[in-house]
């Protein structure tokens, strides 16, 4: 069972726990896959710039679990356990995001859906957290570190993509 | 929850952002807000408490009219912290393009 299928509420319909971000991405969709697959590519781009990781455990599998710290700009560390639900290649990764020990404390899952688009890559990145409260209460967390303080102007591109 | 709390869950709601989009055009009574959503007053009502809650909107005291009008400072407020959050995996997205495009030209 998916997490969003354990977790879904009457109250707190779906869009309104997700965060979506949809890109086209000059590079082949095997490539864009491939960069998902190993603890040595996502060390070079996974967390906004000033961000790093150091992986401790990586299994990319479904049921494997890649653990890792991130290491805030701020020299604050996050401690991180994604686990991979549904790895497709070179389409689909569904993982789930859990707190740093082994204890299940489901946050938000993840789900990554490439398509080819030509020479290109449809990529629609989506966060679904398990409640709205626990959105807010990441977004204090981490969006709070980045502080790239954005115009009113997105409330459009937000709203529009949960519209 | 605080305030930013309820402005959040008060725009997680379709019609409740389709009411806001009304009102950015001008404030207006809640007979004329009612007209576009097939929905009965009472059920327009309970969306425009959720958003007077939230600090969106502010109604007249005139008990017959109850004129809407939108309150901008709460919902850029919004729109601030959750372009911050969005920010996160956007950063994210921009350096994969960039190593992507690196492991292209070494091929």
């Amino acid at each position: 069972m998916t997490l969003a299928a354990q977790t879904v509420t009457p109250a707190e319909p779906e869009e309104a726990r997700s965060i979506v971000i949809e890109r086209l991405i000059g590079a082949p969709r095997e490539l864009v896959f491939e960069a998902f697959t190993t603890a040595a590519h996502l060390a070079n781009w996974w967390g906004p710039t000033g961000f790093s990781i150091t992986t401790s455990a990586f299994d990319f599998r479904p049921g494997g679990v890649w653990r890792f710290v991130m290491h805030g700009p701020d020299g604050r560390d996050y401690q991180n356990r994604q686990v991979f639900d549904v790895i497709e290649p070179p389409a689909r990764i569904i993982c789930h995001f859990g707190s740093g020990d082994d204890v299940e404390s489901a946050s938000h899952e993840t789900r990554i859906a490439l398509e080819a688009e030509g020479e290109k890559t449809r990529l629609t990145w989506r966060v679904v957290f398990v409640s709205i409260a626990e959105r807010d209460r990441v977004a204090r967390e981490y969006g709070a570190e980045e502080g790239g303080r954005q115009t009113v102007g997105r409330l459009a591109d937000y709203v529009a993509s949960r519209g | 929850m605080d305030h930013l709390s309820d402005t959040l869950s008060a725009l997680a709601d379709p019609t409740r952002r389709a009411i806001l989009a009304r009102l950015a055009r001008g404030e207006t009574t809640v007979g004329e807000l009612a007209k576009p959503f097939a929905m009965s007053g009472p059920a327009v009502t309970k969306h425009l408490n959720v958003l007077e809650k939230a600090g969106l909107i502010r109604r007249g005291r005139d008990a017959q009219r109850r004129p809407c009008r939108l309150e901008a400072d709460r919902l850029k407020e919004a729109a601030e912290y959750l372009a911050t959050f969005r920010q996160f995996w956007e950063g994210s997205l921009d350096r994969l393009e960039d190593y992507l495009q690196q492991l292209q030209k070494k091929d």
